[in-house]
């Protein structure tokens, strides 16, 4: 940079007219070596500058800080961790909302439409044939068990029983011998 | 987020504030001491982080006034103190015992004049010269307007001129 730089640079410097960019320029002339006798005068602005701005943490700070940090709150480590994965386990939670959701959606509305009765035939006169099929077996059954129970009953007559005996067992509520009788 | 903040914008500006806390106390300590103090409260107010509209600058007020009320109970106002170690690391260049001294004398009187700075322009200063801060960003810090800025950076430049020609004129 020749002179007349430095004395318009320096001019619009001292009026705050120069950039930050500029003002780094100036900076970066006054701390070379060979800074021309005129501008020496300002020399000692410009390295108490660069002085002020080589100032820096000791090297132990960080180690302090996080030492003062920890003493702030023991257990806090736990705690940073929930933090840091708070946004996440929001979003993990609103899927799994919505993925239960829609799976049960899912199921509940397949259920519903499944039909309760299928139609399975085609030719209605099978249908027919089958049904009064079904309906034979099961009056057959009936019938079956009709018989089996009216067989029961005249075993019991058969056996003449002396009801008047068995009810002398149970004096508080005595079976009306009338009514046993006229039975037979 | 609030973590996020604190490494993406809080920690890197631990170098600048601390200079700035420097520049008030001129202690390497107590500056240390305050920049500390300063993080853990802007750590301990996080759940507020969200309502700041400009974290950085917020950072930058907390500094300046955690340091400002530093400097009021250290019961000497301590500008002008430079640690000798320093100074004789910077003017390595020069060893010959007259220019050393010579320097030594400007030195001091920039020091001097520094400490002669009303508040705003020591601090406007600071974060132009030092931290290369734009005019905007030094407004948003300091809780002043732009034109205060301009103004007092041109006062405390004008100062400086002054006083390194009259150095100048004496020789």
């Amino acid at each position: 940079m020749n002179s007349e730089k430095i004395n318009s640079l320096l001019e619009k410097y001292w009026n705050c007219e120069t950039s930050v960019q500029e003002e780094k320029e100036l900076q970066t002339f006054f701390s070379g070596n060979s800074v021309p006798e005129e501008f020496r005068q300002y020399v000692p602005l410009f390295s108490y500058i660069k002085d002020e701005q080589s100032i820096s943490l000791s090297d132990g700070f960080s180690e302090r800080l996080q030492n003062a940090f920890g003493v702030e709150g023991e257990g806090k480590e736990r705690y940073i961790t929930i933090r840091i994965f708070r946004p996440l386990l929001r979003i993990a939670v609103s899927v799994l909302l919505v993925v239960g959701m829609g799976v049960s959606f899912y199921f509940i509305s397949k259920q519903d439409n499944r039909p309760q009765f299928v139609e399975t035939f085609e030719d209605p006169n099978a249908a027919m044939q089958h049904a009064a099929y079904a309906l034979e077996k099961l009056s057959h059954a009936l019938r079956k068990s009709e018989t089996a129970s009216v067989e029961t009953i005249q075993f019991i007559d058969d056996l003449d029983i002396d009801w008047i005996a068995i009810d002398s067992l149970n004096k508080d509520n005595p079976v009306e011998i009338d009514s046993v009788e006229s039975e037979e | 987020m609030n973590i996020d903040s604190f490494h993406t914008v809080i920690l890197p500006l631990k170098d600048k504030l601390f200079r700035l806390a420097y520049g008030i106390v001129r202690e390497q300590a107590e500056a240390e001491d305050i920049l500390q103090d300063v993080l853990l409260k802007l750590w301990s107010k996080r759940d507020e982080w969200n309502y700041i509209e400009n974290l950085e600058a917020y950072c930058f007020r907390v500094t300046k006034n955690t340091a400002l009320d530093r400097l009021a109970s250290m019961a000497v106002r301590k500008t002008g103190v430079i640690d000798p170690e320093k100074e004789n690391l910077f003017f390595v260049d020069n060893r010959s015992p007259h220019t050393e001294m010579e320097r030594k004398e400007q030195r001091s009187a920039i020091d001097q004049s520094i400490g002669m700075l009303s508040e705003n322009q020591r601090l406007v200063f600071t974060l132009r010269e030092i931290e290369g801060m734009s005019y905007r960003e030094i407004a948003e810090a300091l809780a002043i307007s732009e034109d205060l800025v301009k103004i007092s950076l041109h006062r405390a430049r004008q100062k400086m001129k002054e006083i390194l020609s009259v150095y100048h004129k004496d020789e």
